[in-house]
């Protein structure tokens, strides 16, 4: 994992241990986050409008959104 | 009393809750008195002594109660601290080393016969310390970062197209500052309440088999029973030590982010 703003040089072996590191650690509750916020929110809709179909929406667009949040942040 | 209630009391019961409920110490002692809470002062007592009679005339080659408590301190200091604070390090070792050295102690009286009880399987006890560490973590990214630039730095990381950080800055700040410090207690709680359960279970069924209700078709279940206990008390001390270790690794992890905001 390289960060664009960085080069090489300035990077030891430590700082990808710790991102590796800070990344395992946060991945499970960024998508717990997720789910319960825009699960949450879908149900919140399916309950107003009776469309049981935004629960499940919620719930995969929280997943997407999360995934997408990790990756922006720690992969690439 | 009719035949089936007979036969229900000659049955096999499997351990449940029942376990943590425990009543103070002796009748009429505060309600608060009860035996996690002893477990837990002396589990602080042991911890006291241990590094004091270790550290408080240090010799430059350690021998001993030092060479031991030496190893602790270096394996908190390159595994749990150093990837997590690096320069910094030093500062926070105190800390870290009594968050690790107590909860393995609070985990390990699981299986010191007659004490015999995991005090995080109470779930107050790892409130209590993860909500310090909360609490230190909101702290040190107030002081390091400002309060706008602390909650800025959390929950709008830098180069992400605009719109997105309306949906993405919730999820941000849902999981830095109510899932994580939430996991971070209930995972100790869990692993000690669940493994608590365990051992019990199988002690039990060692116990009912081979003393309570001895038969020959009984008497194998009993011996996998022992068995069991004698495996699952090996796989548990392992557990107390990775929950241990885990729990102050989040602890750095938490205090390393608050520190240093992420790019």
């Amino acid at each position: 994992m390289v960060m664009p703003a960085m080069s090489e040089k300035e990077r030891r072996p430590e700082d990808d241990g710790r991102d590796f590191a800070n990344a395992a650690w946060s991945i499970p509750s960024y998508v717990l986050a997720g789910i319960i916020l825009y699960g949450g929110a879908g149900w919140l809709l399916s309950r107003w409008t009776g469309v049981a179909v935004f629960t499940p929406i919620g719930v995969i667009l929280g997943v997407v959104l999360s995934i997408y949040l990790v990756y922006r942040k720690f992969g690439r | 009393m009719n035949a089936l209630t007979v036969l229900a009391a000659d049955e096999f019961k499997a351990p449940g809750l029942e376990l943590f409920d425990i009543p103070p110490l002796w009748d009429g002692a505060p309600y608060w008195l009860t035996k996690p809470v002893v477990l837990a002062v002396l589990s602080s007592l042991v911890m006291v002594v241990l590094c004091w009679s270790a550290f408080s005339n240090p010799k430059l080659v350690p021998r001993g109660i030092q060479n031991v408590a030496e190893m602790g301190y270096m394996f908190v200091r390159d595994q749990i601290a150093r990837p997590f604070l690096g320069k910094e390090t030093d500062r926070w070792m105190g800390l870290l080393l009594s968050i690790f050295l107590l909860v393995w102690m609070w985990n390990l009286i699981g299986v010191v016969p007659f004490l015999q009880f995991p005090v995080a399987s109470h779930i107050a006890f790892p409130i209590v310390l993860a909500a310090s560490v909360y609490l230190l973590k909101i702290y040190l990214g107030i002081k390091h970062q400002g309060v706008i630039g602390y909650f800025k730095n959390m929950m709008f990381p830098p180069g992400l197209p605009k719109f997105i950080y309306f949906l993405l800055a919730p999820i941000e700040f849902l999981s830095n500052l109510i899932i994580a410090p939430f996991t971070h207690a209930v995972r100790l709680f869990a692993n000690m309440f669940a493994g608590h359960m365990i051992l019990a279970f199988f002690s039990m069924v060692g116990f009912w088999f081979l003393f309570e209700k001895l038969t020959p078709l009984g008497a194998p279940v009993g011996v996998v029973g022992v068995l069991m206990t004698i495996a699952m008390t090996g796989f548990e001390l392992f557990i107390q030590f990775l929950q241990a270790f885990l729990f102050a690794l989040l602890a750095a992890m938490y205090i390393g982010g608050s520190l240093h905001p992420e790019h």
